[in-house]
């Protein structure tokens, strides 16, 4: 294993030429996957998290939309593939899990059969029966119970909880390096939701894959992430481990965003105002009209520079430049009880 | 319980719909005064006869003085056991009269149901996959045209420009050339082509609307993420779901037009088919005509519908057989 890692995107942008102009999804954003790890983006609804993960392998429908920058898979560049060669690595070297398990299965067919279609799509010589018997193996594997006798089933037999199921052993049927996870969790209810999770890890650790799990349910996050990538607008606000976004959250957005967090000072009326229009941003940071801490310079010029603040944290907030205080937006965090502390994990 | 049982309910029922239907034709005919009967009993008061002792004559020799119920039951047996009366103006059984028809409208109608059916939902699933390009508003404008145009105003023009000014096929059709040979697939192509414009129109928009509906599901992007090709996708997973909605869409289209337009198109170009038959019978008041070639009709009609049913069954497992 090389110390390089799995993934590694740069100045990943997506636009989407609409009737009102050309919105800017995904502006330019920076990230890596290590090898085996779990990495989380996360962000509120509209901030590009979802258009990011599935710029990766192209799968946003081009046109309408464009996808530029530097996506380098496993040491190979993979923007530059044509189409056909992308369909290789889709589902094959890297697979797709998504939000709504309810529509992502085609209602038409039995979920055998798509299975099997996975299966055949990158192993062509493959043959029914033995795709079959693969199929069966890996249902077994997400824990479907009794397997084979629900092979010809179809979808709209299966609770929502199963069809994930289903989807995530269609999504191993190639043993992917890296499985991007779409909000798996957030259309199931919560005691489903923590046996996905778990499966989730269990699987990583037998298959060794890498994970890009997309999400904005912090708490999944201090579950499954060793490192954060917190989006806002189509842009990065902050990266790190999961101890450092929790233990020391350096942008006022990341660390709004862990105040509306149950018990905490914000859990009830969540942060006021709303995500700026993707066709048409504001100058400067993309949070400032929203920042409790914005001064003058955060509504000049580009989205900030990022700060590095340790080999893995880094932060784009003006705060952090040279000459401002970062003391100012680390203000203490006030539970609902009236404790104070420094961190939301703090015991 | 399962498909099986659910189709053999669903044929139960379409049989008990034509028995109603044959039963309510049967009263309509039997409660309307009978032609022969009133044409005797005139004949017998401009003679100077009785027209009283004409009617009862007449009654007689056509057994009209049986009970209701007997008459009924053999009227019935007779509906099932293919014996529809005598045509009085083709001088034949009506049901030879009616397959003689059959013979020339199966020739158009088959080729057209089959393009019909082919052509429609491959153009509509196209024009979605490339919505908004210049084929799909090309396939859009012969849509509407074919919509718009009547069949029978579309086949006089194309009749004058074709067999009159260009003289590419004949004006009147000929009866007399083989089924399969080049001539007859000269005169029958103009006919086709017209019920085709006239049929694929709507096909084309409701399974383009709904592929594209389709085009932007989930599943749809799970299928792409799994690596699969973009014909693939439309082929297997677009077109399967747009089907469900289609072929309600489909088989009452093409039924009315098989009973609507193709009269008009077999009076224009001439073909003595189903609907020339209906509609020549109907002139001449020839009752038992057409009481078959509207039983026909009926038959057909029925059969498409039980056929829509049990499609649908096949095509969209989420459709329950129990409560239906």
């Amino acid at each position: 294993m090389t110390d390089e890692p799995l993934l590694s995107v740069e100045g990943l942008t997506t636009e989407f030429d609409t009737d009102n102009g050309v919105l800017t999804a995904v502006d330019g954003i920076d990230f890596e996957i290590p090898r085996g790890e779990t990495v989380c983006l996360v962000g509120e609804s509209g901030s590009g998290k979802t258009v990011a993960s599935e710029s990766i392998t192209r799968i946003v429908p081009t046109p309408p939309g464009e996808v530029t920058g530097s996506v380098r898979f496993d040491g190979q560049e993979i923007t530059s593939l044509s189409e056909s060669e992308l369909r290789e690595i889709r589902g094959g070297r890297i697979a797709h899990v998504f939000q709504n398990p309810q529509d992502a299965l085609n209602h038409c067919y039995t979920v055998g059969w798509q299975i099997v279609e996975a299966v055949q799509t990158h192993e062509p010589d493959t043959s029914e029966e033995e795709a079959r018997e693969r199929a069966i193996e890996l249902l077994n594997d997400v824990g479907v119970a009794n397997a084979a006798a629900r092979l010809d089933d179809y979808p709209h037999e299966f609770s929502g909880g199963q069809k994930q199921r289903v989807m995530i052993a269609m999504a191993l049927v190639t043993n992917p390096d890296l499985l991007i996870a779409d909000e798996p969790t957030t259309a199931l209810d919560v005691t489903v939701q923590a046996q996905i999770l778990n499966l989730l890890e269990e699987l990583q650790e037998e298959y060794s894959m890498s994970i890009l799990f997309v999400t904005h349910d912090l708490g999944v996050v201090a579950q499954i992430a060793d490192h954060v990538v917190v989006m806002y607008a189509g842009k990065v606000m902050e990266r790190g481990t999961v101890e450092e976004i929790f233990d020391d959250p350096s942008h006022p957005y990341t660390r709004a965003l862990l105040e509306c967090l149950p018990g905490q000072a914000r859990s009830a009326e969540g942060i006021p105002g709303t995500l700026p229009s993707p066709i048409d941003p504001p100058d400067g940071c993309r949070f400032a009209p929203r920042c409790d801490y914005a001064v003058e310079e955060c509504t000049a010029g580009d989205q900030p520079p990022e700060e590095p603040l340790t080999d893995t944290h880094a932060v784009s907030c003006v705060h952090y430049q040279q000459g401002y205080d970062p003391s100012t937006v680390k203000t203490e965090f006030t539970q609902e009880d009236g404790t104070v502390t420094g961190g939301v994990s703090g015991d | 319980m399962g498909m099986e049982w659910y189709i053999v309910r669903r044929v139960a029922w379409a049989a008990i719909v034509t028995f109603i239907i044959v039963t309510i034709t049967w009263g309509l005919m039997t409660a309307a005064p009978n032609p022969q009967v009133q044409q005797a009993v005139t004949q017998a008061a401009m003679d100077g006869e009785n027209p009283a002792e004409a009617e009862e004559r007449m009654e007689a020799q056509l057994q009209l003085d049986r009970p209701l119920h007997v008459r009924f039951m053999d009227y019935v047996v007779g509906v099932y056991t293919l014996e529809w009366g005598w045509s009085n103006t083709r001088n034949q059984p009506v049901t030879a009269a009616l397959v003689s028809a059959l013979y020339y409208t199966v020739q158009y109608s088959v080729p057209w149901t089959i393009l019909t059916v082919l052509i429609g939902p491959i153009v509509g699933v196209y024009s979605a996959a490339n919505q908004y390009s210049w084929r799909d508003h090309a396939a859009t404008g012969v849509a509407f045209f074919g919509y718009a145009i009547p069949n029978f105003f579309f086949g006089i023009i194309l009749l004058l420009i074709f067999g009159v000014q260009l003289e590419w096929i004949p004006i009147v059709y000929q009866t007399g050339v083989p089924v399969f040979s080049v001539q007859n697939v000269i005169q029958l192509t103009i006919p086709i082509f017209v019920l085709v414009t006239g049929s694929i129109g709507a096909i084309m928009r409701v399974s383009r609307n709904e592929a594209a509906e389709y085009a932007n599901a989930d599943f749809v992007k799970t299928a792409k993420a799994k690596g699969v090709s973009t014909y693939r996708i439309y082929a297997r997973h677009v077109i399967r779901p747009t089907m469900v909605p289609l072929s309600t869409t489909m088989v009452g289209y093409l039924l009315a037009i098989f009973t609507g337009s193709s009269l008009l198109v077999e009076v224009v170009f001439g073909i003595p088919g189903l609907g020339r038959t209906l509609y020549d019978a109907v002139v001449a008041q020839d009752t038992n005509l057409v009481l078959g070639s509207t039983l026909f009709f009926t038959f057909v009609a029925t059969i498409g519908n039980l056929l829509q049913d049990l499609v649908y069954t096949v095509l969209d497992p989420r459709i329950s057989f129990e409560d239906r």
